[in-house]
């Protein structure tokens, strides 16, 4: 495909910073214990990813082999590298005395061995690197996205271990892991060849086990240990389908796998068990729970396995193989499991007053979306699935860097209690409103996602009803959050909190990131996206100053943002004459005091005014439903494996 | 021509808060009876609002003791200008027959300013809607 | 492209007088099924200009840009209407109004504020869905979600989308907040939750909001409209019935709790829609 010598030097190269680069950072960060030189390291690794990432946009598509490193065989490093990995995971079962997590570890192994010892054999030779643009969206969101959160990480961290008040620092480790995971989801997203990418997924699976196990503590070793089999499941899952696949066409190359329909061969019971290691993975129904014991790690853990990695490498995988099932039964029952959870996660959603929750299950609904694209399996299906996929990285990645800086500072994570945040942390508060209303409203990105996402299940009644519930939902519990954070008391003059330069870069650049990318929305719909689609798909929309245009729809980015923007300009003008209007004390019945909020009760004593948010949570409180919905869940992912037999 | 719009409007849209400081509740029975189909003072362009955010004029009934003091001035604080205020009946004027008791203030007019005085024990709807109607004619005075 | 200015214009100008105009009527309808003969047809506009010339007082900076954030996207709304964009993207557009004004309420700290927002809340959440499957009913019968091409269908849509069109007056009835969904606020303000939702905004702000209000309200009609829109006559007699019928059902209701219309609505809007979009499938 790239025809210049010069030019595959040029992108071994690049492809070496984006994956090799990060695994040598990690083990400096990890032997090197200064904190100085560590957010060198982190500040430096992070730069070089971005930068490699950006270099990478005129070179795709791409693909070669990487014929050795450092003088040892590709194949055979990942291949040592690995076992060690599940001996590694089965150490931990025993560890942690967790039969599950020994038996699949050892299932594992087995057929592992089984696998490159007795089936392979050397003489199908295929490129191993691919990347296309679809695998380009992915190394920026991984690089660039990611990168931040690390970076946002070096002052996060500090402060934490302040807080925690820890004899020894325990940074190196986690930076290690950190960066460690971003190289690992490179090289997870590059690799063509099966066997790469199995290994690329189980480090993404040890890897959030050991972020997620970094406090140790008794619920964080506990949420780790959880997260460990539910996704090494996925992992057993995806192995049985390697051996199948290569039992079926006798190589493990993705291309392949790609342009070979199930018509052709190819067996649909592999590609429902990779659907199904990709839902591990993504943390859909029934295996939420890691996603949600996730929470005990940092916030920077978090922000990592929500929106750049981890869980994107479910959406990947099935959007990957998206072409492959177009058609098929599996295709309808991957929809409607995708908007079974979108469903479902947002129901549970609305009755958290758990910010952090409230996140997680957006993302598990916001994935589920994402999935039900997937599974639609039309060209504006699998566009939204993309849009969806860029934004909800940017945006979900800044909502958790807000959440996590608001907890350091009033040491909660309760919505109730970010009740009048605006007084103590304006700028903070502002920039999650912010996060809030990108993730619900349009002209922004997300939006623009959902609205091809619903066009596009305007075909499937079942679907549709899905979706058209399930979002009224989401903007049920973002709009609570936005109003919370906004409310009385208001401090006089906006004077902004104090937070180190590395916050608010992360935050502002994040926050800027959502925004311009929602301007140019249409810019990448042309540039990044219909390439991405590779030609299995027709690209859906024309595009005319800005406008995204198909027979039934109509989608004005650039004017509605301009219009937006002109309101927007147009309001904050009128909150700076606002600002010299009398202020008045909210309604009390007139037995409201000087002071805000607090009105004179019997006997003259002073009460003071509550009022909380619905959280309904005789409807959707968790205890209530969870139980529903994982036997529904667990009926869908039956009826796909059992669909796919 | 902006400020005669506006004027205008107001007479035409008075919207009402009425607040019972103490009264027997005879001169509110009266009030509301003014809400009813055989008066309907909506004919006016009158809405009994009951929030003073959104009020423009205020009617007192009863007598303004030491506890609803505070309230009455918090709701008249409350209100946007321009506001007028009806006291109403003999009590709302006056303190009327609790005047001498010893928890009483007195008259509305002891706690917020009065534009519009309305006699009776319990005043009649007639009376109040005709100084809810003489309030109005103060708008032109309160530009 | 001066066809288009005037279609933005008609927006603009033209949609809110006309929704002032029918708040007029609804009211003058409203004093006559109750024995009174209410005020002039022209009333909402006193009321508006009064509000605008009133002192500006704000219980925060925020409410006044929420107030100004949901005339924005209301009139959006409309616009895109009259310049018949895509249904979808209108419905998301308004929805972005009605959040900006519960963001506005619960930014007050007055409990009325508070439960009217919780209440408008819910509100949105039982009409949205079935706004969006009312018009994934229109695009399965006619193939497109743009309003050009909806009108431009040589068939009546009631005939085919009957159903629907009930699901369609459920959503309306809440989104005009007209008994028995009044919850989150109501015409009447002396009642146990004050005026709700609206507390706590006053003066010109909430005039802005009564001159949103007045564009939703075209907005609903225009959605009214399509379902008869192979005539002028039709569209007006299937416009002026709706509206007449939500005001009788207002009128002969009272108001019922959350719990209750999310239950109804849900289940009767779910079964509807679902019945008649099945027919559509099918065939
Ligand atoms: S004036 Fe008479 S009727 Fe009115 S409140 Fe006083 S005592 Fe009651």
């Amino acid at each position: 495909m790239v025809t210049n010598e010069w030019n595959i030097v040029i992108v071994e190269e690049l492809v070496f910073v984006l994956i090799v680069l990060p695994f040598l950072a990690a083990i400096c960060s990890y032997l090197i214990r200064s904190g100085a030189v560590r957010s060198f390291i982190v500040l430096a690794t992070g730069s070089l990813m971005a930068a490699s990432a950006l270099l990478l946009i005129p070179r795709v598509p791409f693909a070669f082999s990487p014929k050795a490193l450092f003088g040892v065989g590709v194949h055979d490093i990942i291949l040592a590298a690995d076992f060690f990995l599940l001996f590694l995971i089965l150490y931990f079962g025993f560890k942690h005395h967790s039969l599950v997590i020994k038996i699949l570890a050892l299932f594992q192994i087995v057929l592992m061995a089984y696998l490159e010892f007795f089936l392979i054999r050397d003489d199908a030779a295929f490129l191993t690197i691919y990347c296309d643009n679809l695998t380009l969206i992915m190394v920026l969101i991984i690089s660039i996205v990611g990168s931040i959160i690390c970076v946002q990480a070096i002052p996060y961290m500090k402060n934490y271990e302040e807080h925690l008040d820890l004899k020894k620092s325990r940074q190196h480790r986690f930076f290690f892991v950190m960066i460690l995971f971003l190289g690992a989801m490179n090289g997870l997203v590059l690799s063509n060849d099966m066997v790469f990418f199995y290994f690329f997924f189980e480090v993404t699976t040890l890897c959030s086990f050991l972020l997620i196990a970094h406090d140790g503590t008794e619920t964080a070793i506990k949420n780790a240990v959880r997260a460990l089999w539910m996704n090494s499941l996925g992992g057993a899952a995806f192995i049985v389908a390697l051996v199948l696949i290569y039992k079926e066409m006798g190589a493990l190359d993705m291309q392949r796998i790609v342009h070979t329909s199930p018509a052709a061969g190819l067996c649909l019971l592999a590609l429902a068990l990779l659907c199904f290691a990709a839902f591990t993975k993504a943390a859909q129904f029934p295996f939420q729970g890691w996603l949600l014991g996730a929470m005990v790690a940092p916030t920077p853990v978090s922000a990592l396995l929500h929106s750049s990695t981890m869980v994107k490498v479910g959406v990947y995988l099935v959007l990957r193989l998206a072409p492959a099932m177009n058609g098929t039964f599996l295709s309808q029952c991957v929809a409607l499991f995708g908007g079974f959870t979108f469903l479902a996660a947002a129901a549970l959603a609305v009755g958290q007053s758990n910010g952090k929750k409230v996140l997680a299950y957006s993302t598990i609904s916001n994935l589920g979306l994402i999935f039900a694209c997937a599974g639609l399996n039309i060209p504006e299906a699998i566009t939204a699935a993309i849009l969806l996929v860029i934004f909800h990285a940017v945006i979900k990645a800044l909502l958790f860097l807000c959440v996590g800086t608001i907890e350091q500072h009033i040491e909660s994570r309760d919505i109730e209690d970010m009740r009048g945040l605006y007084a103590q942390m304006p700028l903070t508060a502002l920039t999650t409103v912010m996060g809030v209303i990108m993730m619900i409203m349009p002209p922004f990105g997300v939006l623009l996602g959902k609205w091809m996402a619903m066009e596009a299940a305007a075909r499937n009644l079942y679907v549709i009803i899905m979706i058209a519930l399930g979002s009224a939902l989401t903007v049920m519990y973002w709009a609570r959050w936005a109003g919370t954070l906004m409310s009385d008391p208001f401090a006089g003059r906006f004077r902004p909190e104090r937070q180190p330069l590395l916050t608010w870069a992360a935050l502002a650049s994040l926050c800027a990131g959502g925004g311009v990318l929602s301007i140019a929305a249409p810019w990448l719909y042309s540039r990044m996206i219909i390439p991405a689609l590779n030609g299995n798909y027709v690209p859906p929309y024309t595009v005319h100053v800005g406008i995204l245009e198909n027979s039934f729809g109509v989608f004005p980015v650039l004017p509605l943002c301009l219009v937006a923007a002109l309101g927007f300009v147009i309001s904050i003008w009128a909150v700076r004459r606002a600002a010299r209007a009398r202020i008045i004390a909210p309604y009390l019945s007139g037995l409201q005091t000087a002071e805000p909020g607090v009105f004179r009760g019997p006997m003259n004593r002073l009460v003071k005014a509550e009022a909380r948010n619905y959280y309904l949570s005789s409807i959707f409180g968790e205890e209530r439903l969870t139980t529903w919905i994982n036997l529904g869940a667990a009926v869908l992912l039956t009826l796909l494996v059992g669909g796919a037999l | 021509m902006f400020k005669r719009m506006i004027t205008e409007s107001r007479i035409k849209s008075p919207w009402l808060l009425h607040y019972d400081c103490g009264s027997c509740n005879g001169c509110d029975i009266e009030v509301l009876a003014c809400l009813t189909p055989v008066y309907d003072i909506e004919r006016f362009g009158i809405v009994n609002v009951g929030n003073p955010m959104h009020a423009d004029i205020l009617l007192v009934t009863g007598t303004v003791n030491h506890r609803n003091k505070k309230v009455l001035v918090n709701l008249y604080d409350q209100m946007p200008h321009p506001k007028v205020v009806v006291a109403i009946g003999s009590c709302g004027l006056s303190g009327g027959i609790f005047r001498e008791a010893y928890n009483v203030v007195g008259g509305v007019d002891k706690v917020i300013p009065v534009d519009v005085y309305v006699p009776g024990c319990p005043a009649k709807p007639e009376a109040i809607i005709d100084g809810v109607v003489i309030g109005l004619q103060k708008f032109h005075e309160k530009m | 492209m001066i066809n288009t200015c005037a279609l933005i214009l008609a927006g603009l100008v033209a949609a809110p007088l006309a929704g002032g105009l029918v708040n007029g009527l609804d009211r003058i309808l409203t004093a006559r099924f109750q024995a009174r003969v209410g005020p002039p047809v022209v009333q909402p506009f006193y009321d508006v200009v009064k509000l605008l010339g009133k002192e500006k007082t704000v219980v925060n900076v925020w409410q006044a840009f929420c107030a100004y954030c949901y005339l924005a996207a209301t009139a959006i709304s409309v616009v895109l209407f009259f310049l018949q964009s895509d249904l979808l993207l209108i419905l998301f557009i308004q929805a972005v109004g009605a959040v900006f004004l519960v963001i506005g309420a619960l930014s007050s700290t007055s409990p009325y504020s508070q439960v009217g927002a919780q209440r408008e809340l819910l509100q949105i959440l039982s009409y949205e869905p079935l706004l969006v499957l009312v018009t994934v009913g229109i695009y399965l019968e006619t193939g497109s979600f743009k309003i050009g091409q909806v009108y431009a269908w040589d068939e009546p849509l009631l005939l085919k989308l009957p159903f629907l069109f009930v699901v369609l007056g459920y959503a309306l009835t809440i989104k005009l907040r007209k008994s028995p969904f009044d919850l989150s606020t109501s015409h009447h303000g002396h009642q146990e939750l004050v005026k709700g939702l609206l507390t706590d905004y006053s003066g010109p702000f909430l005039a802005l909001t009564e001159i949103g209000h007045w564009f939703e309200v075209v907005l609903i009609l225009g959605l009214c409209s399509l379902f008869w829109a192979t005539s002028w006559i039709g569209m007006i007699i299937i416009v002026a019935t709706t509206y007449f019928l939500e005001i009788v059902i207002d009128n002969v209701s009272a108001r019922m709790n959350w719990r209750w219309m999310l239950g109804y609505v849900w289940a009767m809007g779910l079964t509807l829609s679902v019945v008649n979009l099945v027919w559509l499938y099918v065939r």
